[in-house]
Order: structure tokens, then sequence, then C-alpha cells
């Protein structure tokens, strides 16, 4: 097939799945929905499934619909060439880094094998991290033995003293989120001219995100110093680049911060409360951007990579509603976990 | 040997604690594909086999890691065969399991040293780094009362943002050397409080500080001798902890060769996990068999089993035909060529297994295409020379020799002369006309047998419209035929003649009329898909056939290849006229003899399967002992 022909086919399929998408209304709906409704709606009849626990139910529902991305995944990417093929897989990947925490905070903390396996995502295997001699480790020596050897040999080290000094491995997640995305950018900066406008402003937009976020969570939740602070975030291809991450991890106070940032961030988070509400408004933003991305960008890659995040994004809300109702949550708390729903959120689960 | 070999599904019901023995039953008769649908009874929904698999699994993972460590030279001779039950697994893998604990021991003192001699290494290369600076190095050992210094390595993909932090903590970062994926870093800034700060940073980034040596002011030859001495002694280390780890293990071996053995012995069990299901005390396994090893099957099962078991078998039914395993031929003589089609597809069960057709046309067509007595000698004998390296595939090559070798006597060619044989027939190029009349008749002969054998398939497989109506059936057949008398016609007496001309328009309507009502698509739509394929079905037919002439075209080709080089040895001396001979030779054998292969298989795999293999069935696996261990 060639480039041109490529690129129509993957348009078509990327326009065609956009219809999956959910509707306001079906987002505004959402909260208010029993899990019967939920059951007919979507198609989930595990969750009415008695027999099981809501925490397995929980589970096989997350599965399930990770499964949905990870195959329409696969459906988008199957027309794609080597290199748009495997950006969009690394983006994907960030559930076999999930796997790959699960496993690491099992084995250093020794929690029971059948804890850990039921807790790993059961992933194609075009997305699983090679290296299944993890999997096998019996005990935490083993497992740093093979992570020593592996592609995450870099993270080694800090896992080795996490274990060796009973550490909190939470800059060891965080390295993984780091290499996640730095990652990411180098495949996106060493893609073709066509794709790299519309996929540097689409995956800028989240690194922004996800860079403030951390800037705030790491300086006034966790009191990290600066330099600890500056060290952990991942700079943008956007708005926070490099300088200035620099400039802002320097600032003392929230509301410093947020002064700070450039247009139109500054406005758009101007007088913010909390990190919630910091996390609510950039997270609109973001997902507008990415919508924008998906309707009027010229290149089919970024569309693609655009719907698979607006995509899990509306599957974050549909387990976070699932997961509320199995829990008996009233409807008003599930509410509120949906307007903290994000897209593309390595740290949600880590965190 | 044409025809599939007929096969039965049978349905086994034994009691669940017989299971291992019905494993070792099924694995002894080597005729039980299993069969992984699960069972029409909802009832049936237990999977008995799936504990054991998953100790079988693990046990099978600490025995290849233990041997990683302890090797074990021989691999156990199955010999007398056993049960292994699940209580014998489980004490097996929890053997395992602790001695895996102890092995891991000393697989965590190799590592520790790999670590420090790297760790010498680097530092080896950072001393020799520093002779080049006009500094003292004692500076960089001790902390001064306003400066600290942070000497060591870090991982490449960090040092930027290392970088950026060391800054923000008011330190300074100057790389000094970049060796494979690590940086050698030197970092420094003011004593006091901010070391608070850079700590945890140095330790997110992986730094890894590198120790300087005391007395730096010796002779640098002394330092490496210093050096050299270290990475002596972690050599003797790892040999010590070696001849440990080998006199550790020795009582060991003896055991883990029977864990071996019993990991093999377990294996049948554990492949037929997938079709296992239970209730209760009730197992079901079903499967296929060669219909004449049913009743071996049958015996055996009596002869090991000693509670109940009730074994039934039925021929496959219509729907099922697609997962009927396909027995292959067992031919020595034909291995090779089975290969070759294998690379196409499987025949599915009820097809007619192409193998030797196959070999047959493939031969002859190698040889008409490359005839030649000398070139076919050499290929036989390099085949034959490489019959350890390729056990399985080098008859091909003899074969393919033999063949050509007798077609170079009926051309009377060898290594291109043509005068030194007298031809048995005669040289291609002196009647190309008749060669290329030979090749177009071969080439309809091909394709008649080739539309019988897709009519045959379709029938076999209880289609009898397709077998007559679809592509390559019976009315494309007679279409092709008349078409032929036409074309035969209208070359010897100038007309195409009115019955052919009836013949090919009636079967030409008959596909289309066909074609049209088993087409689901807007009337515009369905006239010009019919209209196209109709068409294609003519030059389709026409083009295949012309394609044959490739045939007599090689043939024609490789005595004009010989007479250029002859041609161009001709006007070299009588040194340079050997060479060009010789080389010439090796060209024709390499160039010519790869692109007749390619040919042949293309004639094969789009004029011959495309009419009548499917190939799209799958191969009959029995369930087997394994001789030797996955591990080993």
């Amino acid at each position: 097939m060639s480039n041109a022909a490529a690129q129509a086919y993957l348009n078509t399929r990327v326009s065609v799945m956009s219809t999956r998408l959910f509707a306001p209304e079906l987002i505004e709906r959402l909260p208010r929905m029993t899990l019967a409704e939920l059951a007919e709606h979507f198609g989930l009849s595990a969750i009415l499934d008695e027999q099981p626990s809501a925490a397995t139910r929980g589970r096989a529902i997350e599965q399930s619909l990770l499964q949905v991305l990870m195959s329409e995944l696969q459906v988008l990417a199957r027309p794609m060439n080597a290199s748009e093929r495997s950006l969009v897989l690394a983006w994907g990947r960030k559930y076999a880094l999930f796997n790959l925490k699960t496993l690491l905070r099992g084995k250093l903390y020794d929690l029971d094998q059948q804890e850990i396996r039921d807790h790993l995502f059961d992933l194609p295997d075009t997305i699983r991290l090679s290296h299944q001699e993890l999997f096998r480790a019996e005990n935490a020596l083993e497992l740093l033995r093979q992570l020593e050897t592996g592609p995450y040999r870099q993270i080694a080290r800090q896992a080795r003293e996490v274990y060796e000094k009973h550490r909190e491995p939470f800059a060891l997640e965080g390295a993984i989120d780091q290499r996640y995305y730095t990652g990411i950018v180098r495949q996106i900066m060493g893609s073709d001219n066509h794709h790299l406008d519309s996929l540097r402003r689409l995956m800028g937009a989240e690194l922004d995100r996800v860079a403030l976020l951390w800037l705030l969570r790491f300086r006034f939740t966790y009191q990290l110093s600066a330099s600890e602070t500056y060290y952990q975030l991942v700079p943008s291809t956007r708005l926070l680049t490099r300088e200035r991450l620099l400039h802002l991890v320097n600032l003392d106070t929230f509301e410093r911060i947020l002064e700070a940032l450039p247009a139109p961030l500054d406005s758009l988070l101007a007088d913010s409360k909390s990190i919630g509400e910091v996390q609510q408004r950039i997270g609109r933003y973001t997902q507008l951007e990415t919508r924008g991305i998906l309707s009027r960008s010229q290149s089919a890659v970024a569309r693609a990579l655009a719907y698979l995040m607006l995509r899990e994004s509306d599957l974050l809300m549909l387990f976070a509603v699932v997961r509320g109702r199995l829990l008996q949550f009233p409807d008003a708390t599930i509410k509120a976990a949906l307007e903290l729903t994000q897209p593309s959120c390595a740290e949600s689960r880590a965190a | 040997m044409l025809m599939p070999m007929p096969m039965k599904h049978v349905r086994l019901l034994v009691l669940t604690e017989d299971l291992p023995q019905a494993s070792m039953a099924l694995a002894a008769t080597e005729s039980f594909h299993p069969d992984t649908r699960p069972p029409t009874e909802s009832r049936l929904d237990a999977l008995p086999g799936r504990e054991y698999r998953e100790t079988f699994s693990q046990a099978q993972s600490r025995l290849a890691k233990i041997t990683r460590l302890i090797p074990l030279e021989a691999t156990p001779d199955i010999g007398a065969v056993r049960v292994v039950d699940f209580d014998e697994l489980s004490a097996l893998n929890v053997w395992l399991g602790d001695l895996w604990d102890e092995t891991s021991s000393y697989e965590e003192d190799f590592h520790r040293l790999d670590d420090t001699e790297r760790l010498v290494r680097e530092q080896q290369a950072a001393l020799e780094n520093f002779t080049h600076l006009n500094i003292d190095l004692d500076m960089l050992r001790n902390k001064t009362r306003f400066l600290e210094f942070h000497v060591g390595l870090v991982p490449r993909e960090n040092l930027r943002q290392l970088e950026g932090a060391a800054s923000l903590a008011g330190h300074i970062l100057y790389v000094y050397m970049q060796q494979g994926d690590h940086a050698h870093v030197v970092i420094v800034g003011p004593a006091g409080d901010k070391e608070s700060a850079l700590a945890p940073v140095l330790a997110a980034a992986s730094f890894q500080t590198l120790p300087i040596p005391l007395e730096l002011d010796r002779k640098p030859a002394e330092l490496q001798q210093d050096f050299a001495n270290q990475r002596l002694a972690i050599a003797e280390q790892r040999q010590s902890l070696q001849d440990t780890l080998n006199r550790w293990g020795e009582p060991f071996r003896a055991k883990l060769l029977a864990a071996r053995h019993t990991l093999m012995l377990a294996e049948p069990l554990v492949t037929l996990d997938a079709s296992l299901r239970s209730a209760g005390h009730l197992a079901h396994l079903a499967g296929w068999v060669p219909a004449r090893a049913v009743a071996h099957l049958e015996q055996g099962l009596r002869e090991t089993l000693t509670l109940p078991f009730d074994l039934t078998s039925r021929d496959p039914r219509p729907d099922e035909r697609k997962l009927v395993p396909t027995v292959p031929i067992k031919s020595r003589l034909l291995a090779p060529f089975a290969l070759l089609v294998n690379q196409y597809g499987i025949p599915a069960y009820g097809e007619v297994d192409p193998t030797p057709l196959f070999a047959v046309t493939f031969l002859l067509m190698f040889g008409m295409m490359f005839g030649d007595l000398g070139h076919g000698a050499v290929i036989a004998l390099a085949a034959l020379w490489a019959r350890n390296k390729l056990p399985k595939f080098y008859l091909f090559g003899v074969f393919a020799g033999i063949s050509s070798m007798i077609f170079g006597l009926l051309f009377g060619s060898v290594f291109g002369y043509e005068e030194i044989l007298p031809a048995l027939w005669m040289s291609p190029l002196h009647d190309p006309i008749l060669m290329l009349e030979v090749a177009l008749g071969w080439g309809i002969g091909f394709i008649v047998i080739a539309c019988l054998l897709g009519i045959y398939n379709r029938l076999a497989i209880g289609d009898p419209l397709g077998a007559v109506f679809e592509r390559h059936g019976l009315v494309n057949l007679l279409f092709y035929l008349a078409f032929l008398w036409g074309g035969f016609g209208l070359a010897t007496t100038g007309s195409f003649g009115t019955l052919p001309a009836l013949l090919v328009i009636g079967s030409l309507l008959t596909l289309a009329a066909f074609q049209w009502h088993h087409l689901s698509a807007p009337t515009g739509e369905k006239a010009l898909v019919v209209a196209i394929e109709t068409l294609d079905t003519v030059i389709v037919y026409l083009s295949n056939t012309l394609s044959f002439l490739r045939v007599s075209a090689f043939s024609l080709n490789h005595v004009a290849l010989s007479l250029a080089i002859f041609t161009l040895a001709g006007m070299m001396g009588s040194f340079g006229h050997v060479v060009t001979v010789i080389l010439g030779n090796v060209f024709i054998l390499v160039l010519e003899g790869g692109i007749v292969m390619i040919q042949v298989m293309r004639l094969q795999y789009y004029e011959g399967f495309s009419r009548y293999f499917s190939g799209d069935g799958h191969a009959f696996l029995p369930l087997r002992l394994r001789r030797e261990s996955v591990s080993s």
C-alpha cells in the first residue's frame, strides 16, 4: 500500500472509529446509570455476575475495557509503517509499565504470587514487555538480576537501593514514567516531517499537563526540593520546556508558579485554589487540544493517537462509574471522580 | 499416496484420578491429536489439568535456571515409562524451589563479582583519563571546607536532567569522559546544607560513586599494576566460587537428571491440559486419531487403565473438516518436497496431498530448463556433500541434479559443451519451435490435471455445485478445452470453428450466470464484477498456458548462455580461456540455477496450487513422549 493510500485508509478508519467516542449527553448520563443499564449499554455482562467479589468483578471489567482499547490500537497500528507503528505501540506500552511497576512492588515487598498475578494486565504480544524472565523471577534478588540484564537496567540500581534500604519505590516508579515519556518524545522527534508538527502539538499538550501536575505535586504535596523535583520532570515539546521548568521549580509558592506559567496556561489556570482544580482545568484543556488534533490534523498518525487518547479517557470514565457502582458509592462521589478522571495519566495507577 | 489418511474423532471419558495414566497411554500410541474444543455438556466445565500444568511450568522453569549454573551433560533416556502423579510433581517442584533458593545465592555472588570488576575497569579508565589533566587528584577525594566533589558514573540518558537538577542545587556538573552508555562526571558544589538536596537526585539518577584510590602520588605504572592485581584477584575469586559451586552441585546432578526425566514423563498430561474438562470425578478429553489406529489406542488404554473408561469414535462431521488434522506423507524421498509444499500450506483434510505430483512435475521442469550433465552432477554432488548440514533437504538437491543430468544426456550438453556427447534426443537450439511446442503441450497437460484435481477436491469435501460451477471447476475446464480446440483450429485451418465457439460462449455464460446468482451487490456493481471476472477467466487461462513457454525458453537460454561464455573464452589466451569457462560455468550454476528454481516454484504455486490446493489445513501433531528435554 502506498503512503498516500495508507494515510487515506488510516484517516477513514480513525473517522469511522471516532463515532465510538462518548457523546456529551452520554457522559452527562453516565454517573446516573445503574449497573444493569451500564451492562446493557456497554455489553459488560461480567458486572452482573453475582459470584465473585466486587474487587474481582472490577478487575474483570478493567481487563475487558483494556482489551477494547488494545484491540482498537492494534487495528489502527496495522496499516502504519514500522516507525509510525512503533510510536503508537510505545504509547500503549504504558500498560506494560503498569505491569512492571506492579511486579516490582510485589516482588520487592514479597507479596503473594497469586495476588501479583491477579493485578497484572493481560496484554497483546506487541505491547507486552519482551523480557518475560522478569515474570518468572521467584524472589526480589532474582528480579533485580533480570532487571539489570534487560532494557530497564538503568533503573536497576535504584531498584536495588529500594530493596536493600527498604525504601518506598516512589522514585523508582517515577523513573519508569520518566523513561516512558522521554521515549515517546524521542520517537516523535524522529518522525516524518508530515506528522511532526501534529504529533508535537498532541504530545506537547499531554506533556505540559503531566509536567505541571508532577511539578505541583512533588513540590507542594511531597515537599521535594527544587532540584529533586526538576530531576523527576519530563520537559515538554510545547510550553513547559526545559528552561521554563528550571525557572518554575525554583518558585516557592503554588500561586507564584501559576502566575509564572506561559500563555495560555496562565489565564486558564488563574485563581485555581488546589492541585485538584488545576488537574480539572488543564485536563479539559488537553482534551480540547486532543479533539482539535482528531478533527483538524493532516496527519493520520496523530489523529489515530489522538483518538486512542480520547478513547482511553472515555473508558477510564466508564470504569470509574462501574467501580463506583460496584462499591456502592453515592452518585455525587462518582460524579466527582469523573471530573478528576483524566486521559493518559501514567501516574494515576502508580500514585 | 495422494489420498488423505481417514481420521476418526474420539471421545474419552475417564475417572479424574486416572488422567495421568490415560495421558501416558495416549502418548505411547503416538496417534492422538488433542481437540481443544470444550465438550457440548455444560456440566463438564472444570479444568482438572490446570494446576498440574502450572506446577509443571514452574518446576521446568526452576530446573532450567538451576541447570544454567549446574550444567547437566547427559540427556536422560526416556527409558521405562511410568506415571507422574500430581503429588510427585508437586514434591519435585518444592525440591527444585528449595534448591533454586540456594543456587540463586551463587548467582548473586557471581553478579557481585561482575559489578566489582566493572567498577575497577571504570576506575582504571577514569584514572587513565586523569593522567592527561594537570590537577591534584587528592582534591577530588577530599571534601574541602567550602567545596564538595562527587566523582562517578551516570547513565548517559540521565545526564541532561541531572545537569539541570545539579545547577538548581548550586552545583556544577562536568563530563570528563563518555564510555558505553555511561558518562564519567565530576560534580562540584558548595559544601554544607545543599548536600542533602543533591543526594536524592544522585540516587534517582543512578549515580555511582567512583572511588579515587589512596596514595595517588605513586607512579602511574604502580597504580595500573594495582588495578591489574585487583582484577586478577576478582578472577581468582570467580574461579574459586565456580569450584565451590561445582563441588556443592555435584551431589545434586543425579537427582537433577532424574528431575528432568520426571518432567519429560509429566509433559503429555500438560500438553493435554487445553483439551481436558471435568465434572467431579469424571474427566473428558477428545481428539483426532487415524482410523486404523483407533483399535490400537483402545487396547493401549485397556492395558494401562485400572479404572473403567469409555471410548467412542465417529467420522468427522462436514462442519468439522477444517478442524481435522492432516497426517503428512511419511516418505524419506518425498520429505524435502513436502517442505516446499508446506511453504504454501498444509493440505486440508480431504484434499489431495500434492507432494508426489509436485515432486515429479518439479523435477521434470527443472531438468528440462536446466538440462546439463556436468551442471547436474555438480548440483547432485554438492547436495551430497551438504547432507550433514541439510539432512532433511539434501535429497532435493540430489534429485534435481539427477534430473538435470538426464536431460543433459537427452540434450547432449556437458558444462555447456555440445560436441562431447551425442544428444540422445536433440539440442534445444537445433529446433526451438519444437521445444516451444513441447512446453506448450506440457503446460496444457499441467493445467488440465490441476483443474481435475481441483474438481476432485471439491467433490471430496461434499461441494458438487462448486466442483461444476466454481472457478477452475468442470465448466471452467470445458471452457479451457473448447478454447484450446478453437485456438488449435485457428492455428491450423485459420478458423476457430462453430462448435468450439459455442462451447466457449456457453461455458462463459454459465460461469457468469453462476457468479451473478451468488453475488449480493447492487445490479450495476454485479454487472461490473461479472464482466471483469469473465474477462479475467479468458485472460488468466490464456496467459497461464503461455506462461509454460518459459520451460523451453530456459532450456534455450541455457544453451545461449553457454555459447556466450565460449565466445568470450575464445577471445582470450589459453589461460584466460580456461578461467573464463570455469567462471562462466559457476555463473550459470549459481545465477541460472537459482532463477530456474524460482521459475519452477512460481509455475507450481501460481499455475498449479492456486487451482486445486487450498493449503488451509493443519498438521497432525500427536501427543507423544519427548525424547529430549526442553531444558536440555
